[in-house]
């Protein structure tokens, strides 16, 4: 295919593209998440139970189980996804209240019928049915014969354990303080749970001491509440033998309902049917109950007679009907269904109805992170990342336009094709817009015009070399385009690890990053090269001004490499600094690492610090962190955030009421980051740090050499230190934003090193009798203004992300603005420096250097400098052309004969050596004085050097003729 | 957060190095690996093989960095001179 088919079919293709885009932009709608659009999430540990064990499976079914009872409340685009091995991250857009959400979605639902009586153990541990201070008699379950937590708990632990088969647990652990005899914590299954309970706790009360002791009730028994005691350690609770009669699988067709038959009371119940063996166990069950009363009737009011079944919910009796035994001698016919009434109101009972008709889950389930954006705050920030998204993509396109001509007018236009790409693409995979995400999706903005800027100054380099416009756009997308490749597969790379090790709200940072680096690839090199091959020949590229590149550019030629040691005592000082603030002030630690809760007011009267403060002491809140917060997603200036322990939802409301109060309403989010969740993003953050090191160095070892890999990597530390120092400096908070930040810079500064080192790579063998140093010099100066351009056009849309992103990505842009600036600095100043030390310790460069020096009166000057006109570069491309064999070798042991040496070390520039070293086994280790011969010619290839192309045969062209 | 005081320091002093002929072991980036692994270990040692928690954290636990670093850059220096590296003068 010739190169203009080739451009027409990329064009073609690429308009194809467009109109597609188009259609999906104008057709799809735009997903976007929580922090955008108001709404609650939450994230949920998994635990065992005594039915099932956290497996995939298990977990699975959660949500499945989750996701169906999400559907029957209503909420429209709800997302349950599950993060590592047993978590569940849920996603409620719309829903404000994080504490109904966690009872509609999280609560386990465990429903059982027991035959009350009988199963009610007293005193002994002993069952005693018609003893009414065990059992309540005829107000069973409410509470009449009940007893204190403590004692409930104290008693079934004295019972003997069970293994019928009927059993719903394995036992239970509580904490108790016997001195005051209160339960502190519990029921947990494992003695592990309930210590991970006292942990978590923010009750300082609840915490093992002399006065406390952990109390295991036995398999068999179960304590549960009395009706309205539920979560009520002040309530009253019963002892039950651990047998129930029937499960909530038993149950079907839960329905709300109200209680409309003969005589009903018009209230709110939920009725149900039963399955076939729930109706077979039902009848026998309640003809047991109604035998049982009428055994113990012996004339007067039969009410006093009447025996009960409980229906316990979640360790709590939600209802203790009793079964009349003259109405109903032979049981109630399980064929018209059952059921619960009483105490309901219409919500209650469709919340009762829904939770059975979805099941119970088959694991536990405990919140370990919540949090609530309201809708406005959602709007204001989605505007203000728009805005900023808008702001970047201009001010990028005026340095294209200013820096590049027309070069850059096509640069835009594949950022606008780029622009509209990813608005596709989000549309149609669908990708869940975060706040995070148009972080990610800015910062690809820069990412795409890097790999333009890096294309177009090697173009104006080989238009200043004097090749024609058409030539010098072929030469440089073949020249620019390897480091545009290694650059964008490190950045893929690091975003991929993102995605997979981090939190929920971080990963749509990473896929936005990720698919940003594979769409701009398209863009950015094969769109942009083919329109610029289009237009190469015609009169707008006619000049090289037309490319910005009119006149020879006078490089700046600076001894980089000499003045590294002034640069490397800059970094120590800056880095020293860093370790002080960071040794007196500490990382200031957000909550997502830390746990507890975070608490967004915007106020709508004025207040201060102090005066918020007093409002929250009468609350416990004294310790709060509170500071004001400005952005433009406030409408006023009356925003702060108050960082606390965990608040539980209850604390949530009383925190809400008494700043309305105060301060005359408000709009409120919240975020509650439990400690296991805290850690688990901890960790996360660590072991992505780690893989990304490791998969971006291997990836570079393998491109380059092992020994360009390791100052990669000291320069990425020294970044992160960096801005590790700047953040305890000055005090800003680390959140998982901050994480994505850190891994961003990692990538980035990669991007930058490696850019530089693919010069140097290039130059090796261009400079075969220059020092190390001199070939680095060279590079940087070839480089510099690239690295400067890719910088600063990656830093302009960070400084619309901070200036123009609101209160949320100011952080996380400034934490980027930092990585960049470093990652530059060091690429130049660390990295290339670390590199050239390293090697000029190597036996061949240090003769090298050595042999330079001795010709330079012992100086080694920072760029190589052309004796007597002699060459200094050898043209590589010229080199690796193919050529016959001159002669036979003399010896046959030889592999190339003494003509062809020649030759070789002719091309190369190396006469002098040449006479010196008569044929190619010669010993470059060992040169003779003032010797070139210092590296083989094997030496100056690097690993990815094409092969030299077989010389082609003749083609048999007896075939298919 | 002591770890980082430590380790931070420790490559904070390693940049200093380059001021000395370089014979150390394994070159700048032995000198590199020695500084940050010494300041660290030092500071693990004055803590008695603990790591403080985050509240005792000070300005003195960055500065304990300094020792463990300088103490890594002479021992990977001396190595080197054992091991007959000669000084590259760049």
């Amino acid at each position: 295919m010739t190169n203009r088919r080739r451009n027409l079919f990329i064009l073609l293709f690429i308009a194809g593209l467009i109109a597609a885009s188009a259609f999906v932009v104008a057709t799809k709608p735009t997903k976007l998440g929580l922090d955008l659009k108001g709404g609650t999430s939450l994230v949920f540990q998994a635990k065992p139970t005594k039915q099932s064990q956290v497996t995939a499976d298990s977990v699975e079914r959660t949500i499945e189980i989750m996701r169906d009872r999400i559907d029957k409340f209503g909420v429209a685009e709800p997302e349950i996804q599950r993060t590592g091995t047993d978590q569940i991250d849920v996603s409620l857009p719309g829903v404000e209240n994080a504490d109904q959400a966690r009872n509609q979605v999280g609560k386990t639902a465990q429903m059982y019928f027991y035959d009350y009586e009988p199963n009610v153990l007293g005193p002994g541990c002993k069952p005693d049915p018609t003893n009414q201070s065990v059992t309540g008699g005829p107000s069973a379950g409410n509470g009449t014969g009940a007893l204190s937590q403590y004692d409930a708990v104290r008693r079934a632990s004295t019972c003997k354990p069970t293994n019928t088969g009927k059993e719903t647990t394995r036992g239970a652990y509580y904490l108790v303080n016997t001195k005051t005899e209160k339960v502190l914590a519990g029921p947990a299954e494992t003695r592990a749970d309930l210590t991970a309970e006292v942990e978590a706790s923010k009750d300082k009360t609840v915490a093992e001491g002399p006065d406390t002791e952990v109390v295991k009730i036995p398999q068999g028994t179960v304590v549960v509440a009395a009706e309205g005691s539920g979560g009520n350690p002040a309530g009253r609770y019963y002892v039950l033998k651990d047998q129930p009669a029937l499960g909530g699988l038993d149950i079907k067709n839960p329905e709300q309902n109200f209680d409309s038959g003969p005589g009903g009371t018009g209230a709110p119940n939920v009725t149900f049917d039963f399955t076939d063996k729930g109706k077979k166990a039902w009848q026998e069950t309640t003809r047991e109950i109604a035998q049982r009363g009428q055994e113990n009737f012996f004339g007067g009011s039969a009410n006093n007679a009447f025996q009960h079944f409980a229906i316990v919910l979640d360790d709590e009796i939600i209802s203790a009907p009793y079964i009349d035994f003259q109405q109903n001698p032979d049981g109630i016919d399980a064929a018209n269904g059952s059921e619960i009434s009483g105490g309901f109101t219409i919500k209650s009972a469709q919340n009762l109805a829904n939770l059975l008709k979805t099941g119970a889950l088959p694991i536990r389930l405990e919140l370990i992170s919540s949090s609530q954006v309201s809708a406005t705050l959602g709007k204001q920030a989605l505007d203000q990342g728009l805005i900023a998204g808008i702001a970047g993509l201009i001010l990028v396109s005026l340095f294209l336009l200013l820096f590049y001509r027309v070069l850059g007018v096509v640069a835009v236009g594949a950022l606008a094709v780029y622009s509209l790409f990813m608005f596709a693409m989000i549309k149609l995979i669908p990708i869940t817009m975060t706040l995070p995400g148009i972080a990610g999706l800015i910062l690809t903005i820069g990412v795409a015009a890097d790999a333009n800027i890096v294309i177009f100054e090697r173009v104006k380099e080989e238009v200043r070399a004097g090749r024609s416009i058409p030539v010098a756009i072929s030469q440089g997308y073949k020249k620019g385009l390897t480091a545009i490749v290694d650059a964008n597969v490190v950045t893929f790379m690091v975003a991929f690890i993102l995605f997979i090790l981090a939190t929920a709200g971080v990963k749509g940072f990473a896929f936005t990053l990720g698919i940003g680096v594979i769409v701009s690839f398209l863009t950015a090199v094969l769109l942009t090269q083919a329109v610029l091959g289009a237009l190469g020949r015609t009169r707008v590229m006619g000049h090289p001004s037309a490319l910005g590149a009119q006149s020879t550019r006078q490089r700046f030629r600076w001894d980089y490499m000499g003045r590294s040691k002034t640069f490397f005592a800059l970094s120590g000082l800056i880095l020293a600094i860093g370790a002080l603030a960071i040794g007196n002030k500490g990382l200031n630690l957000g909550i997502d690492f830390t746990s507890g809760s975070r608490v967004v007011a915007e106020l709508n009267q004025s207040a201060t610090e102090s005066e918020i403060r007093d409002t929250l002491t009468p609350l416990g809140l004294r310790k709060a962190k509170i500071q004001r917060i400005s952005g433009a997603e406030f409408r006023s200036n009356e925003a702060f955030q108050i960082s606390t322990e965990t608040l539980e939802p209850a604390e949530r409301g009383q925190v809400e009421q008494a700043l309305n109060k105060e301060f005359g309403g408000g709009t409120y989010s919240f975020q509650t980051i439990g400690p296991t969740f805290g850690n688990t993003v901890a960790k996360g953050a660590i072991i992505a740090i780690i893989a990304s090191l490791i998969v971006i160095s291997s990836y570079i070892a393998l491109r380059f050499e092992w020994k360009f890999a390791v100052p990669v990597l000291i320069a990425v530390v020294h970044d992160l230190l960096i801005t590790a120092g700047v953040y305890a400096l000055f005090g800003f908070e680390v959140t998982t934003a901050t994480v994505a930040a850190l891994l961003t810079i990692l990538g980035y500064s990669l991007y930058d090193t490696i850019i530089v080192f693919d010069r140097v790579r290039e130059n090796i063998p261009r400079m075969p009798r220059a020092a190390f140093s001199q070939i680095l010099n060279r590079s940087m100066s070839e480089v510099l203004m690239r690295s400067l351009a890719t910088s600063f056009s990656t830093l302009l849309p960070i400084l619309a992300l901070l200036f123009f992103g609101g209160e949320t990505l100011k952080d996380f842009a400034f934490a980027l603005a930092i990585g960049v600036l470093s990652g530059t600095y060091s690429s130049i100043f660390i990295a290339t420096p670390v590199l050239m030390h390293w090697k000029e310790a190597e036996p061949v460069w240090r003769k090298r250097r050595a042999r330079v020096a001795l010709a330079n009166a012992g100086e080694v000057p920072a760029y190589v400098t052309a004796a007597g006109g002699a060459a200094t570069e050898v043209d590589i491309d010229e080199a690796k052309k193919p050529r016959r064999r001159l002669t036979a070798p003399d010896d046959p042991n030889m592999t190339v004969g003494r003509e062809e040496f020649q030759e070789l070390v002719g091309d190369l520039g190396l006469e002098d050596e040449a006479k010196q070293a008569p044929t190619a086994t010669a010993e470059p280790d060992e040169p003779e004085p003032g010797s070139g011969a210092d590296l083989r010619p094997e030496d100056l290839v690097m690993k990815d050097e094409p092969k030299t192309p077989k010389p082609k045969r003749a083609r048999n062209r007896r075939h298919g003729r | 957060m002591a770890i980082l005081a430590w380790v931070t320091m420790g490559i904070a002093i390693w940049h200093f190095a380059i001021y000395v002929p370089d014979r150390y072991w394994g070159g700048i980036v032995g000198s590199f690996v020695f500084a940050a692994f010494f300041s660290v270990l030092f500071g693990f040692a004055l803590t008695g093989f603990t790591i403080p928690p985050q509240d005792d954290v000070t300005l003195l636990t960055a500065l304990e960095g300094i020792p463990g670093a300088l103490i890594g850059l002479g021992l990977s220096y001396f190595i080197g001179v054992r091991k007959g590296n000669v000084a590259v003068h760049v």
